[in-house]
């Protein structure tokens, strides 16, 4: 039997374990990859993704069922990659040039596994998403968060409004926005017509 | 549906719909199905005699394939252990209430078996506002319009007391001088008539 996530969060604001780890358990991949997308650090998103289930667990027995649990859950991802980028700005240091890649080796490594790729497709595929991966952080703040939101975690307008605190179609143009910057993007990089 | 001007329909190509039917926005918002079922039956018909935002659509959805192709990272084998070891720990140190108040509210809530109550006063609070609840609202608009109407009559009253202290005044010395008036209206005629008589 399916139970939802808002009767889950209930159960783990009574203080059920169980319950909690099976939100953890649905939302640990889409979640470490939202926040690897929106600061373009592997380490410093996986620490991000544990804060994020630590306050989740912190403030279940506030929560109410009327409100998505998903939404909730992106908005505070998304208040915690806020900070972390301006903290990083503060400090003057980018990440984007010189990147330790190691979330992108491990995926590297399980596809170097499959044999049904010759190695210069590999490489290819490799490159290819390490540019669009750049193009993404080249992209503003709020543009990327929207477009990563709709596209990445299959979200509504409407949720991306809640959690980016804006209207619905300030959203609208936020993604097309994004949109037309990052097919200029791919243009300049070659890897699009 | 609204027609748009030229100026706000930008393309990467400089191409733009000679219908000016659709904004690119909506185009984008199209690919994403999320407009009404009537908007988009109306551009799916649309796309079928504009060649331009057929090929917009065709752009934007080759985009969006592109940007799917970047893959995803691998969530670490002890990534769900780290999150358990956290919770343990925060919960171990956690205490469910932050202040006297709270720990007031906290055993008669306990005590009735009333969950809500848990909960501090300040959060609830912060709940109310994020939520916009009814009742948060109408305490709210009560509560701005007793501080309104209390100035204005405050104001009103220091405006226009003076003012009718004096009318006041004034009409109490009107009624006076009426009384003494009728007291003098009566004497004089007989003085004269005596006077009068004398003089003969």
């Amino acid at each position: 039997m399916f139970v939802s996530d808002e009767d889950l969060m209930v159960k783990c604001g009574k203080g059920d374990m169980s319950a909690f780890e099976l939100l953890v358990r649905r939302y640990q991949n889409p979640l470490i990859n939202y926040i690897h997308r929106s600061i373009d650090d592997y380490q410093r998103a996986e620490d991000l993704s544990q804060e994020t289930f630590l306050r989740v667990f912190k403030s279940a027995n506030r929560y109410e069922p009327t409100a998505s649990f998903k939404s909730w859950l992106y908005t505070i991802a998304t208040n915690l990659c806020r900070n972390e980028i301006r903290d990083r700005t503060r400090r003057n240091t980018y990440f984007f040039e010189d990147m330790v890649e190691e979330g992108e080796d491990v995926y590297h490594a399980d596809i170097m596994r499959d044999t049904r790729y010759l190695p210069d497709l590999l490489l290819e595929k490799k490159e290819q998403r390490q540019i669009i991966r750049k193009a993404l952080a080249q992209l503003p703040e709020n543009q990327r968060a929207a477009l990563t939101l709709v596209t990445y975690q299959d979200l509504r307008y409407e949720d991306v409004a809640k959690i980016l605190g804006c209207s619905v179609g300030a959203v609208k143009t936020l993604i097309h926005r994004a949109r037309q910057k990052m097919r200029k993007l791919l243009i300049k990089a070659g890897i699009a017509e | 549906m609204r027609k748009y001007t030229q100026t706000e329909f930008p393309d990467v190509h400089g191409s733009t719909c000679e219908a000016q039917f659709v904004s690119p926005t909506e185009l984008s918002a199209y690919i994403d199905k999320e407009l009404p079922a009537w908007k988009r039956h109306l551009i799916r018909r649309h796309l079928k005699k504009c060649a331009t935002c057929a090929n917009q659509v065709q752009r934007l959805q080759h985009t969006d394939d592109f940007l799917r192709r970047s893959g995803e990272i691998k969530v670490p084998a002890d990534f769900l252990s780290g999150v358990m070891e956290h919770v343990s720990a925060a919960t171990k140190y956690q205490r469910p209430y932050d202040s006297l108040w709270s720990l007031i509210t906290y055993r008669i809530g306990s005590s009735f078996g009333w969950t809500r109550y848990t909960s501090t006063l300040t959060d609830r609070l912060r709940y109310s506002i994020r939520t916009r609840s009814p009742v948060y609202i109408f305490v709210l608009t009560f509560a701005v319009f007793t501080m309104v109407g209390a100035t204005l009559y405050q104001s009103s009253s220091d405006r226009f007391g003076p003012a009718m202290h004096a009318l006041k005044k004034t009409q109490k010395l009107d009624g006076e001088k009426l009384i003494s008036f009728e007291v003098i209206q009566h004497e004089p005629p007989k003085r004269l008539l005596t006077t009068y008589l004398q003089q003969k």
